[in-house]
């Protein structure tokens, strides 16, 4: 008993820290750690410095310094500064933006495309996503969702150039149609609208199966149940049950594949052919070369990122779900 | 006759479910056939079949530096990412509600910047404080766009931790390093070992952030689009197909490890 209260009395004097009695005693004994970390972690400001340093730097400085120092720039009269002469700033950088329409059309059109694409994307993927939550068996489910999720991991090049053997003048499709004789010479579908929008569909769509399928898979079956004994049919049980109670996976899905599809930058290249030119393409033509453009090219992208997160906000808003499981 | 009527729906979903099936996988399908055709284009038909495309690409010096290059990448990106993300979802979980709020919308930033804005801002962000772009830069867009999924798996596995095992460790002696490494850390093993996977296959897919702040050596997808808009022919199949095959072995085996782990 006395040599436990001893022992106390010891620890609290600041005595030496108790033995471990595995190898990290060695580190944890040794002088080095005792002087450094040990002392740190002895003091509840430096428990707090040792755990909030390193995560608040790292956010202040590459979560929001790249896009403060982008705004920074989309003001500037001219870049790179020189030493000595003081910044001056000027909005002509956003003025250009709306001077010509080879500006603004790519953005109308990046903005027609993905809010085009979101919509498909919501009504294909909905069926499938109801489909293997509540109708497919319970130990066939996470297969069922395994096998959709395979395309998932080829990445965005490789699916977009499975699409160009897919459409192409000698793809599968033509050769296909003109096989069965329904046309003689082929269609041009690649490096099209159809191409490009059936490319950005078909890389985006799975980013909306997960959210769909985790907010569907939480509505209780006997909701359902009881609504059919009640007597309402399959069309007024999706419409007062399953579509309210999947609206916080219908934001989240909708915003992430909006958002995705906005910044797609390859996809459109390969695939949209030169008549049309998607918004981050005429942005990356403003960082090729000299650096003299940026404050242009920041600006634009500026515009995009506040048009793109102002309409993923407004919708939220409208639908008024939360968009908690972006991810 | 009741009955039949109200599977109606029930087998319209089920062909709407393989139909979605067939859309996700005949182009895909399409592109790994196609790695076999014995000519030097791209054309249906594929008629004659060859393996030589899949010994020319192993042999194809600049596929496996633009391999070694891609992996060395991934690595050090998920390392960072899983140092950053583990340490900001530490801090997320212990402040208050007031700022862990404010701080997990912080954490969440990059995953909701579309790609292009974020490969640009970062382009704009190095050269402010005079990083040269290459290498360096590439791990560091990567492991920015890496760290939100991070955080949000090991914030999940947090959650989930019973507040009395840190505590029990703190009683025995140990000072919250020790408790952290001892206690914390094997405990979201298996959400860092899913969001480590996640990190690789996040970095070899990249390409928007490599294209902007890469220098000359290519990475996987900057070769393929270096290719494909320089004039087709099966070897780019060929490439893409071992790729795919890699890749989607490595990501259907996180979701296995990932699924057993949370029905544990």
């Amino acid at each position: 008993m006395a040599s436990i209260e001893a022992a106390q009395a010891e620890l609290e004097n600041g005595g030496p820290m108790p033995r471990y009695s595995t190898n990290i005693s060695r580190i944890v004994n040794s002088r080095l750690y005792q002087l450094t970390l040990g002392a740190a972690v002895a003091s509840r400001a430096g428990r707090l410095a040792l755990l909030a340093a390193v995560p608040l730097l790292w956010l202040a400085f590459l979560h929001i310094g790249p896009i403060y120092q982008m705004a920074k720039i989309s003001f500037l009269t001219s870049y790179p500064l020189q030493h000595g002469r003081p910044a001056s700033y000027t909005l002509a950088n956003y003025a250009i933006f709306f001077s010509e329409s080879i500006y603004f059309m790519p953005l109308i059109r990046s903005f027609v495309f993905s809010l085009a694409s979101t919509a498909i994307t919501l009504i294909v993927v909905f069926p499938v996503a109801y489909y293997v939550a509540k109708i497919v068996r319970p130990d066939w489910r996470s297969k069922a969702l395994l096998l959709l999720l395979v395309p998932f991991w080829a990445g965005e090049l490789i699916r977009t150039f499975s699409v160009i053997m897919l459409l192409a003048n000698r793809g599968a499709l033509n050769f296909l149609l003109r096989d069965i004789g329904l046309i003689d010479r082929p269609i041009p579908m690649l490096y099209t609208s159809f191409s490009l929008g059936f490319g950005l569909i078909y890389l985006i769509c799975l980013y909306m199966l997960l959210p769909l399928y985790s907010a569907i898979d939480k509505i209780p079956k006997h909701l359902l149940d009881a609504a059919a004994d009640l007597g309402a049919g399959p069309f007024t049980r999706f419409r007062r049950i399953v579509l309210p109670l999947s609206r916080d996976g219908i934001v989240s899905g909708c915003s992430l594949v909006f958002l995705t599809c906005i910044g797609v930058f390859a996809t459109p290249m390969l695939l949209g052919g030169p008549t049309n030119v998607m918004f981050p393409e005429t942005i990356s033509g403003f960082f090729h070369g000299a650096s003299d453009k940026w404050p242009v090219g920041a600006a634009f992208a500026l515009i995009m990122l506040v048009s793109a997160l102002t309409t993923a906000g407004i919708f939220m808003r409208l639908v008024g779900g939360k968009a908690t499981k972006l991810m | 006759m009741r009955a039949y009527f109200s599977d109606i729906p029930r087998t319209l979903l089920a062909m709407g479910y393989w139909a979605f099936m067939l859309y996700l996988l005949v182009p895909l399908t399409l592109m790994m056939a196609m790695s076999f055709k014995d000519a030097n284009f791209i054309a249906f038909p594929i008629g004659d079949l060859t393996l030589r495309w899949y010994s020319q690409v192993l042999h194809d010096k600049q596929f496996l530096e633009a391999c070694l290059y891609t992996i060395a990448i991934a690595v050090a990106t998920t390392f960072a990412a899983t140092v950053i993300g583990v340490w900001i979802a530490m801090l997320i979980a212990q402040s208050g509600s007031r700022w862990s709020g404010i701080l997990f919308a912080l954490a969440c930033l990059p995953a909701v910047v579309p790609g292009m804005i974020s490969a640009i801002s970062l382009r704009v962000f190095i050269s402010t404080i005079d990083m040269p772009t290459g290498t360096g830069a590439i791990v560091l867009g990567h492991t920015v766009h890496a760290v939100p999924f991070v955080v949000v798996m090991a914030l999940t596995r947090l959650r989930s931790m019973p507040p009395n095992l840190v505590d029990a460790a703190r009683d025995l002696g140990a000072d919250s390093i020790v408790a952290f490494f001892r206690v914390t850390l094997p405990y979201l093993g298996p959400a860092i070992a899913g969001g480590m996977i996640f990190c690789v296959l996040l970095s070899v897919d990249d390409f928007v952030r490599t294209f902007f702040l890469g220098g000359y050596r290519p990475t996987l997808p900057m070769l393929i689009f270096a290719k494909v808009q320089g004039g087709m022919s099966p070897e780019i199949n060929a490439m893409a197909t071992l790729v795919l095959i890699v890749t989607a072995a490595v990501g259907l085996y996180a979701e296995y490890m990932t699924r057993r782990s949370r029905s544990r």
